[in-house]
């Protein structure tokens, strides 16, 4: 008796899940019926995200899926969840499945590497965007990112001409594991070092760097301690949104919202939204829209036989207040 | 009930799962059933034979496809067939799309025309073609699909075996600990630990040119660290009665904030090829990890099966204080058992370095939780003194096998979560349901 209904759990189960497979498995053959007209399908191309949890990661996947749709190839999405080994065991998959090429946000830029090199062996093309993998022996076809260290040099503008008529003293809040961060300071650092060396300027100075971990908590807690060395300090920048608004929580909690400005970057939609209620001055933006659409682009060059790039850095827009009023995305939340 | 009967539900009781693993696998067989491409020279000396089949004067012919090892054979099959009809071949590509373009700007400029193209169905599909006007209407003659499954391919089926090989054999630890009534939260954390002070040694002590012997040095080194982290644990665990939960919930914090300490949170690669072989080599066509995990599985199977100490592991997990009672030395064992779990999540984390080339301190993350579904939906109960390695060995399979399945059928990836959450679930559920089928019984009963 009770075996019989272990069976037939068992079975109900296996059906569930098979529903859910037929459900879910898109098209199949060599024809496209979703937009109505028949596209014959060029291949299919397998994406693995970094995550899909962080929105930015969610945009490049849908606009991604529906460029490639408009070229004749499906798009395979799925989610590394930041771990390289469950990436790799990804890749491997998508070369079963012979894909005609893979995209990826590496979750290691250096152990992904055997990887990408066993999809080279097959003579599957490899892109990756947003992330870029760091080595010699495995080949990647091209690389779409943001243009950081331009981003960094937007925001050295943006605080020269908040502060230039008064000088004063600049935190920064690094996150120096990651490269793209790096850039985006360096680029920083630049425009500060060009405004200084012009006689009678009013001096602005990186009286500290910290790491603010690229996250809120670690953010609110940088901001604490390069206020309590630095009394006088005028204005913050922040490597990306939430170690931003970390230290905007931190500056808020002791009255000190009015003399420390800060700017931060990415541009995602929170942090539009401080922008809006003025909580961060301003930011350079990042288009993961265009970092997905051009990545496509670069594929279906790829096998049109052009020549692609290595490297494609898109430029990075500085976005004010005034911006943020007149942003469709944020009119619509509220 | 007759001896026959009651050895099949014995059967039933212990390897229902393989039953499970069955299914799952001819339902990802019959999912995953479609056309396939072929490549190499069988592939290249079909397309020949079609062009001959099919061919009513002189042709000028252009052969196509990629630049890997299968495909210039194919090229050359192709090739050699078609010369022996006497077909003249203009050309032959091996690479990229570009490669097609350029080859052909070079024919147009030796006023060469092209009839013909022959490729394989990859290169087929390319859209160089359409972009140039010779070609546009050029036909091209691919090799003739036949139909497989996917899921079958060898390279597929070996490819989950080693895809699940680490998970596999932290777990043989991990049965054990669970058996005992116990827990061990620090494997994933281990892992992390064991790879970067592995690649750290090594690198510190000659980096790409260390020779053998430090690179046998820092495997050893790794695991020896983990198996003392591990012992750590156990003593924890018994001389001061702590519960397995909090100790080695503090191990997890601890061995993963070391690692990122070691490596400054970066990831370290400057690492000589001989380190890789462990990971990446293979013996016979199947990779050195899946070697490992057999062998761990048959010794691990013997130790719980066949020796006393796997008695003691049963007996304790079944009641402690009996266990102490009828002489079982209880604080040796459970020493012993905790400690093989770190070492076993050690010896996971140098191969998962020598496999991803690299020692990183954000390896291993949430691991715990990937072996301990292993564990619970190979059919060992948590409240211990239950349970199989080999039922292990299964269950590590199962989640493979649904999560191969899922990649291969496109199964969006947080519905594939949503499934391996339900999977984990039904395991618990079958493994109370047979200790306890009174529960089913009052169910039903009060129904009809």
């Amino acid at each position: 008796m009770r075996r019989l209904d272990c069976c037939s759990l068992l079975l109900i189960s296996l059906v569930w899940m098979g529903c859910g497979k037929g459900e879910s498995s898109g098209p199949r053959g060599t024809d496209v019926g979703s937009t109505g007209e028949s596209v014959t399908i060029k291949g299919t191309i397998g994406y693995s995200a970094l995550t899909l949890t962080n929105p930015f990661f969610k945009v490049i996947a849908d606009t991604m899926t529906e460029e490639a749709l408009k070229h004749g190839y499906e798009l395979i999405v799925v989610s590394g969840e930041r771990d390289v080994k469950t990436q790799a065991d990804q890749i491997d998959d998508f070369i079963v499945k012979g894909v005609a090429a893979i995209i990826l946000n590496p979750c290691d830029s250096k152990s992904i590497g055997p990887a990408i090199k066993r999809a080279n062996e097959k003579g599957i093309p490899v892109f990756t965007n947003d992330l870029a993998y760091d080595g010699k022996d495995a080949k990647v076809v091209c690389h779409v990112a943001t243009d950081n260290l331009q981003g960094g040099r937007l925001a050295g503008d943006a605080m020269v001409l908040m502060l230039k008529e008064t000088g004063g003293d600049v935190a920064v809040l690094h996150f120096p594991q990651a490269e793209s961060c790096q850039l985006r300071v360096k680029g920083f650092t630049e425009k500060l070092a060009a405004h200084n060396a012009v006689d009678g300027n009013p001096q602005i100075n990186i009286v500290s760097t910290l790491d603010g971990g690229g996250a809120r908590e670690e953010g609110f807690t940088a901001a604490k301690d390069a206020l309590g060395a630095n009394q006088d300090l005028a204005a913050i920048f922040a490597i990306n949104d939430p170690s931003a608004q970390g230290a905007r929580a931190y500056l808020e909690s002791v009255g000190k919202e009015d003399q420390v400005r800060i700017i931060g970057f990415d541009g995602f939609i929170t942090g539009k939204q401080a922008i809006l209620e003025g909580k961060i001055v301003c930011d350079p933006i990042q288009f993961p829209d265009q970092i997905g659409a051009i990545t496509i682009e670069m594929i279906v060059k790829h096998f049109d036989g052009d020549d692609v790039e290595p490297e494609i850095l898109i430029p990075s827009e500085l976005y004010y207040k005034a911006d943020a009023e007149a942003d469709p995305a944020l009119q619509q939340k509220e | 009930m007759s001896n026959e009967s009651s050895l099949r539900s014995r059967l039933f009781a212990d390897y229902g799962m393989f039953f499970v693993l069955a299914v799952l696998a001819s339902l990802f067989s019959f999912l995953t059933y479609k056309e396939q491409h072929p490549t190499g020279s069988d592939a290249g000396r079909q397309v020949a034979e079609i062009v001959e089949e099919s061919r009513e004067g002189p042709l000028h012919v252009m052969i196509v496809a990629r630049g890997t090892a299968e495909d210039r054979e194919f090229t050359s099959a192709a090739r050699e067939g078609l010369a022996s009809n006497g077909v003249t071949v203009v050309a032959v590509v091996n690479g990229e799309p570009r490669d097609v373009r350029l080859e052909v700007e070079r024919l147009s400029e030796d006023g060469q025309s092209v009839d013909l193209i022959v490729a394989n169905d990859v290169a087929s599909r390319w859209t160089v073609y359409d972009r140039i006007p010779e070609l546009k209407m050029t036909p091209r003659v691919t090799p003739r699909p036949y139909y497989g499954a996917d899921f079958l391919k060898s390279s597929n089926l070996i490819g989950v075996a080693n895809q699940t090989a680490i998970y596999a054999i932290i777990a043989i630890g991990m049965t054990m600990v669970i058996v005992t009534a116990g827990i061990d939260l620090s494997v994933g954390s281990l892992v992390a630990l064991a790879a970067v002070s592995s690649a750290l040694f090594i690198r510190e002590s000659g980096g790409v040119d260390a020779s053998s012997a430090v690179v046998i040095a820092g495997v050893i080194g790794g695991i020896l660290l983990c198996c003392l982290l591990g012992a750590f644990n156990g003593v924890m665990v018994t001389v001061f009665q702590l519960p397995p939960f909090i100790v080695t919930l503090a191990m997890m914090m601890m061995a993963s904030g070391l690692a990122f300490r070691l490596s400054s949170g970066r990831s370290i690669a400057e690492l000589p090829e001989s380190f890789f072989a462990l990971g990446g080599g293979r013996l016979m066509g199947v990779p050195n990890p899946v070697w490992l995990m057999v062998g761990l599985y048959v010794v691990g199977h013997i130790l719980m099966s066949r020796t006393v100490l796997g008695r003691y592991i049963y007996a304790i997990g079944g009641n402690e204080e009996a266990a102490r009672l009828s002489g079982v030395p209880v604080k040796r064992t459970l020493l012993a058992v905790y400690t093989v779990c770190g070492a076993l999540a050690g010896l996971g984390g140098v191969v998962l370095a020598s496999q991803l080339e690299a020692g990183d301190p954000k390896f291993g993350d949430k691991y715990e939780l990937h072996v301990i579904a292993a564990v619970v939906v190979g059919g060992t109960s948590l409240m211990g003194g239950q349970g199989k390695v080999l039922g292990t060995l299964i269950g590590a399979f199962i989640i493979a096998v649904i999560k191969n399945g899922m990649n291969l059928t496109n199964v969006d990836p947080f519905n594939q979560k949503i499934v391996l959450g339900g999977v984990l679930l039904l395991g618990v559920l079958i493994d109370t349901m047979k200790r306890r089928p009174e529960i089913l019984t009052r169910l039903f009963s009060q129904r009809g």
